[in-house]
Protein backbone atom coordinates (compact mmCIF):
# COMPACT_ATOMS: atom_id res chain seq x y z
CA UNK A 1 0.00 0.00 0.00
CA UNK A 2 3.03 2.52 1.47
CA UNK A 3 5.40 1.42 -2.25
CA UNK A 4 2.10 2.13 -4.37
CA UNK A 5 1.04 5.06 -2.52
CA UNK A 6 4.94 6.31 -2.62
CA UNK A 7 5.44 5.47 -6.28
CA UNK A 8 2.11 7.93 -7.27
CA UNK A 9 3.89 10.84 -5.58
CA UNK A 10 7.09 10.37 -6.21
CA UNK A 11 5.63 10.72 -10.09
CA UNK A 12 3.75 13.70 -9.42
CA UNK A 13 6.94 15.22 -8.30
CA UNK A 14 8.83 14.09 -11.32
CA UNK A 15 6.01 15.60 -13.12
CA UNK A 16 6.59 19.07 -11.21
CA UNK A 17 10.50 18.93 -11.28
CA UNK A 18 10.71 18.32 -15.35
CA UNK A 19 8.23 21.60 -15.58
CA UNK A 20 10.41 23.19 -13.34
CA UNK A 21 13.13 22.46 -15.21
CA UNK A 22 12.05 23.23 -18.35
CA UNK A 23 11.16 26.74 -17.06
CA UNK A 24 14.41 27.04 -15.36
CA UNK A 25 16.12 26.27 -18.89
CA UNK A 26 13.79 28.88 -20.37
CA UNK A 27 14.48 31.51 -17.67
CA UNK A 28 18.01 31.15 -17.92
CA UNK A 29 17.91 31.90 -21.63
CA UNK A 30 14.75 34.88 -21.13
CA UNK A 31 15.43 35.83 -17.60
CA UNK A 32 12.78 39.06 -18.26
CA UNK A 33 9.99 36.87 -19.31
CA UNK A 34 7.63 37.46 -16.19
CA UNK A 35 5.04 34.94 -17.49
CA UNK A 36 7.69 32.28 -17.32
CA UNK A 37 8.60 33.44 -13.77
CA UNK A 38 4.91 34.00 -12.48
CA UNK A 39 4.74 29.80 -13.92
CA UNK A 40 8.22 29.15 -11.93
CA UNK A 41 6.68 30.50 -8.53
CA UNK A 42 3.45 28.61 -8.52
CA UNK A 43 5.32 25.47 -9.67
CA UNK A 44 7.35 26.13 -6.74
CA UNK A 45 4.50 26.11 -4.24
CA UNK A 46 3.07 22.84 -5.71
CA UNK A 47 6.96 20.97 -5.60
CA UNK A 48 6.97 21.88 -1.86
CA UNK A 49 3.61 20.63 -1.19
CA UNK A 50 4.71 17.37 -2.71
CA UNK A 51 8.52 17.19 -1.01
CA UNK A 52 6.96 17.50 2.30
CA UNK A 53 3.98 14.97 1.94
CA UNK A 54 6.52 12.61 0.27
CA UNK A 55 9.14 12.84 3.21
CA UNK A 56 6.77 12.42 5.89
CA UNK A 57 5.22 9.51 4.06
CA UNK A 58 7.47 7.48 2.24
CA UNK A 59 10.96 8.53 3.44
CA UNK A 60 14.07 11.36 2.59
CA UNK A 61 14.53 12.44 -1.28
CA UNK A 62 17.86 14.54 0.06
CA UNK A 63 20.21 13.95 2.80
CA UNK A 64 18.37 16.93 4.07
CA UNK A 65 14.99 14.95 4.05
CA UNK A 66 15.06 12.71 7.41
CA UNK A 67 12.09 13.48 8.90
CA UNK A 68 12.38 10.61 11.10
CA UNK A 69 13.79 11.83 14.38
CA UNK A 70 14.84 7.91 15.58
CA UNK A 71 15.50 6.33 12.32
CA UNK A 72 18.15 6.57 9.66
CA UNK A 73 15.84 6.13 6.89
CA UNK A 74 17.89 7.41 3.90
CA UNK A 75 19.64 4.00 2.81
CA UNK A 76 16.50 2.47 3.36
CA UNK A 77 14.21 3.10 0.77
CA UNK A 78 15.35 1.25 -2.64
CA UNK A 79 17.51 3.23 -4.71
CA UNK A 80 16.78 5.30 -7.84
CA UNK A 81 18.23 2.77 -10.21
CA UNK A 82 16.52 -0.64 -8.98
CA UNK A 83 13.56 -1.88 -10.82
CA UNK A 84 11.36 -1.73 -7.82
CA UNK A 85 11.97 1.81 -7.43
CA UNK A 86 10.70 2.94 -10.63
CA UNK B 1 27.74 22.19 -5.09
CA UNK B 2 25.50 19.75 -5.83
CA UNK B 3 23.02 17.69 -4.01
CA UNK B 4 21.82 14.47 -4.45
CA UNK B 5 18.21 13.86 -5.09
CA UNK B 6 17.27 9.81 -4.51
CA UNK B 7 15.16 9.40 -7.85
CA UNK B 8 15.36 9.10 -11.42
CA UNK B 9 14.65 11.93 -13.29
CA UNK B 10 12.01 9.71 -15.40
CA UNK B 11 11.45 6.32 -14.73
CA UNK B 12 13.59 3.26 -15.95
CA UNK B 13 11.85 -0.06 -15.61
CA UNK B 14 13.06 -3.21 -17.41
CA UNK B 15 11.22 -6.47 -17.14
CA UNK B 16 13.56 -8.43 -19.49
CA UNK B 17 17.51 -8.51 -19.13
CA UNK B 18 19.54 -7.89 -22.66
CA UNK B 19 23.02 -8.08 -22.36
CA UNK B 20 23.29 -7.59 -26.20
CA UNK B 21 21.43 -4.17 -25.70
CA UNK B 22 23.14 -3.19 -23.44
CA UNK B 23 26.82 -2.98 -24.87
CA UNK B 24 25.48 -0.78 -27.30
CA UNK B 25 23.56 1.72 -25.33
CA UNK B 26 26.11 1.95 -23.08
CA UNK B 27 28.21 4.49 -25.56
CA UNK B 28 25.64 7.18 -24.32
CA UNK B 29 27.32 6.47 -20.67
CA UNK B 30 30.99 6.62 -21.84
CA UNK B 31 30.96 7.07 -25.54
CA UNK B 32 31.76 10.21 -27.58
CA UNK B 33 28.83 11.67 -27.51
CA UNK B 34 27.54 10.46 -24.49
CA UNK B 35 26.21 11.77 -21.25
CA UNK B 36 29.39 11.82 -19.00
CA UNK B 37 31.07 13.82 -21.87
CA UNK B 38 28.29 15.86 -21.91
CA UNK B 39 27.93 16.84 -18.20
CA UNK B 40 31.99 17.21 -18.13
CA UNK B 41 31.95 19.60 -21.13
CA UNK B 42 29.33 22.13 -19.95
CA UNK B 43 30.50 22.02 -16.31
CA UNK B 44 33.63 22.59 -17.40
CA UNK B 45 33.14 25.61 -20.50
CA UNK B 46 31.51 27.65 -17.34
CA UNK B 47 34.27 29.18 -16.02
CA UNK B 48 35.51 30.69 -19.18
CA UNK B 49 31.88 31.91 -19.95
CA UNK B 50 31.29 35.63 -19.65
CA UNK B 51 27.84 36.37 -20.06
CA UNK B 52 25.24 35.41 -16.83
CA UNK B 53 22.32 33.99 -18.90
CA UNK B 54 24.72 31.50 -21.12
CA UNK B 55 27.13 30.30 -17.43
CA UNK B 56 23.06 30.06 -16.21
CA UNK B 57 21.97 27.56 -19.14
CA UNK B 58 25.66 25.51 -18.55
CA UNK B 59 25.16 25.19 -15.04
CA UNK B 60 21.79 23.85 -15.69
CA UNK B 61 21.75 21.92 -18.55
CA UNK B 62 25.27 20.65 -17.47
CA UNK B 63 23.47 18.96 -13.92
CA UNK B 64 20.75 17.59 -16.35
CA UNK B 65 23.18 15.66 -18.09
CA UNK B 66 24.52 14.19 -14.25
CA UNK B 67 20.86 13.09 -13.85
CA UNK B 68 20.94 11.55 -17.80
CA UNK B 69 23.91 9.61 -16.54
CA UNK B 70 22.79 8.25 -13.94
CA UNK B 71 19.23 6.89 -16.23
CA UNK B 72 21.60 5.45 -18.88
CA UNK B 73 23.63 3.65 -15.97
CA UNK B 74 20.26 2.44 -14.58
CA UNK B 75 18.85 1.12 -18.04
CA UNK B 76 22.27 -0.79 -18.11
CA UNK B 77 22.19 -1.90 -14.55
CA UNK B 78 18.34 -3.42 -15.46
CA UNK B 79 19.44 -4.35 -18.95
CA UNK B 80 22.32 -7.28 -16.66
CA UNK B 81 20.54 -8.14 -13.88
CA UNK B 82 20.05 -12.01 -12.91
CA UNK B 83 21.86 -13.00 -15.89
CA UNK B 84 23.17 -16.67 -16.04
CA UNK B 85 25.82 -17.92 -17.61
CA UNK B 86 24.34 -18.81 -21.04
CA UNK B 87 23.05 -15.40 -21.13
CA UNK B 88 26.39 -13.69 -20.31
CA UNK B 89 27.99 -15.90 -23.44
CA UNK B 90 25.23 -15.71 -25.82
CA UNK B 91 24.70 -11.96 -25.44
CA UNK B 92 28.25 -11.49 -26.70
CA UNK B 93 28.64 -9.82 -23.04
CA UNK B 94 31.48 -11.77 -22.11
CA UNK B 95 34.32 -9.19 -23.41
CA UNK B 96 32.59 -6.79 -21.07
CA UNK B 97 32.15 -9.60 -18.41
CA UNK B 98 35.35 -10.92 -18.23
CA UNK B 99 37.11 -7.25 -17.21
CA UNK B 100 34.18 -5.55 -15.63
CA UNK B 101 31.67 -8.22 -14.49
CA UNK B 102 28.04 -6.58 -13.96
CA UNK B 103 29.66 -3.36 -12.52
CA UNK B 104 29.02 -0.08 -14.91
CA UNK B 105 32.17 1.04 -16.47
CA UNK B 106 31.55 4.04 -18.60
CA UNK B 107 33.10 2.99 -22.56
CA UNK B 108 31.93 3.66 -25.85
CA UNK B 109 29.88 0.72 -27.64
CA UNK B 110 33.06 -0.47 -29.58
CA UNK B 111 34.67 -1.01 -26.27
CA UNK B 112 36.76 2.61 -25.93
CA UNK B 113 36.86 3.29 -22.71
CA UNK B 114 35.31 6.53 -21.56
CA UNK B 115 38.01 9.78 -22.43
CA UNK B 116 38.18 13.50 -22.09
CA UNK B 117 39.33 13.87 -26.24
CA UNK B 118 35.54 13.41 -26.27
CA UNK B 119 34.84 16.84 -24.63
CA UNK B 120 35.83 20.50 -26.30
CA UNK B 121 36.54 23.28 -24.10
CA UNK B 122 38.13 26.07 -26.67
CA UNK B 123 37.68 28.92 -23.98
CA UNK B 124 36.10 31.15 -26.82
CA UNK B 125 32.24 31.57 -26.27
CA UNK B 126 31.40 30.99 -29.94
CA UNK B 127 33.45 27.99 -30.44
CA UNK B 128 32.06 26.47 -27.23
CA UNK B 129 28.65 27.03 -27.83
CA UNK B 130 28.62 25.46 -31.40
CA UNK B 131 30.80 22.60 -30.08
CA UNK B 132 27.57 22.54 -27.76
CA UNK B 133 25.03 22.85 -30.37
CA UNK B 134 26.46 20.24 -32.26
CA UNK B 135 27.21 18.00 -28.90
CA UNK B 136 23.12 17.86 -28.70
CA UNK B 137 22.59 16.81 -32.16
CA UNK B 138 25.33 14.23 -32.42
CA UNK B 139 23.68 12.79 -29.21
CA UNK B 140 20.09 12.80 -30.64
CA UNK B 141 21.11 10.90 -33.74
CA UNK B 142 23.10 8.25 -31.16
CA UNK B 143 19.71 7.97 -29.46
CA UNK B 144 17.83 7.95 -32.97
CA UNK B 145 20.18 4.73 -33.64
CA UNK B 146 19.79 3.03 -30.29
CA UNK B 147 15.53 3.62 -31.23
CA UNK B 148 16.75 1.38 -34.75
CA UNK B 149 18.17 -0.99 -32.85
CA UNK B 150 15.61 -2.34 -30.39
CA UNK B 151 11.46 -2.98 -30.15
CA UNK B 152 11.18 -3.20 -26.20
CA UNK B 153 9.05 -0.63 -25.05
CA UNK B 154 10.34 -0.61 -21.74
CA UNK B 155 13.58 0.49 -23.32
CA UNK B 156 12.79 2.78 -25.80
CA UNK B 157 10.43 4.96 -23.46
CA UNK B 158 13.31 6.28 -21.78
CA UNK B 159 15.55 6.43 -24.46
CA UNK B 160 12.79 8.67 -26.08
CA UNK B 161 12.61 10.73 -23.23
CA UNK B 162 16.17 11.17 -23.39
CA UNK B 163 16.46 11.74 -26.88
CA UNK B 164 13.75 15.01 -26.80
CA UNK B 165 16.30 16.67 -23.87
CA UNK B 166 18.49 16.61 -26.48
CA UNK B 167 16.32 18.62 -28.80
CA UNK B 168 15.63 20.97 -25.64
CA UNK B 169 19.55 21.32 -25.27
CA UNK B 170 19.81 22.30 -28.48
CA UNK B 171 17.45 25.10 -28.55
CA UNK B 172 18.78 26.47 -25.63
CA UNK B 173 21.83 26.50 -26.94
CA UNK B 174 20.54 28.05 -29.76
CA UNK B 175 18.95 31.14 -27.36
CA UNK B 176 22.87 31.36 -26.23
CA UNK B 177 24.39 32.03 -29.37
CA UNK B 178 21.81 34.45 -30.01
CA UNK B 179 22.54 36.27 -26.28
CA UNK B 180 26.02 36.06 -27.04
CA UNK B 181 25.64 37.84 -30.24
CA UNK B 182 23.32 39.92 -28.64
CA UNK B 183 26.53 41.10 -26.88
CA UNK B 184 29.00 41.62 -29.03
CA UNK B 185 30.20 43.34 -31.93
CA UNK B 186 27.91 42.61 -35.25
CA UNK B 187 29.92 44.18 -37.98
CA UNK B 188 32.87 41.99 -36.87
CA UNK B 189 31.72 38.94 -34.76
CA UNK B 190 35.58 37.96 -34.69
CA UNK B 191 37.13 41.57 -33.32
CA UNK B 192 37.64 39.91 -29.61
CA UNK B 193 37.15 36.90 -27.78
CA UNK B 194 35.06 38.04 -24.84
CA UNK B 195 35.87 35.10 -23.21
CA UNK B 196 39.28 35.98 -23.10
CA UNK B 197 39.81 39.50 -23.74
CA UNK B 198 38.33 41.46 -20.85
CA UNK B 199 36.68 45.08 -21.20
CA UNK B 200 36.23 44.17 -24.90
CA UNK B 201 33.15 42.11 -24.80
CA UNK B 202 30.72 45.01 -24.78
CA UNK B 203 29.36 46.20 -28.24
CA UNK B 204 31.85 49.40 -29.36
Amino acid sequence: MENNCGKALLNKLRMIDFSIYETVLFLDAYPEDNEALAYYHKLLEQRKALMSEYETKVGPLTIYGNTCGNEWKWIKQPWPWEYDAN
Amino acid sequence: MWNYEKKLQYPVKIKNPNPKLAQVIISQLGGPDGELAASMRYLHQRYAMPYAEITGILTDVGTEELAHLEMVAAILYQLTRNLNEEQIRDGGFETYFVDHTTGIYPIAASGVPFDMKYVGIKGDLLADIHEDMAAEQKARVTYDNILRLTDDPDVRDPIKFLREREIVHYQRFGDALRIAQDHMDSRNYYVSNPSFDMGCSQKS
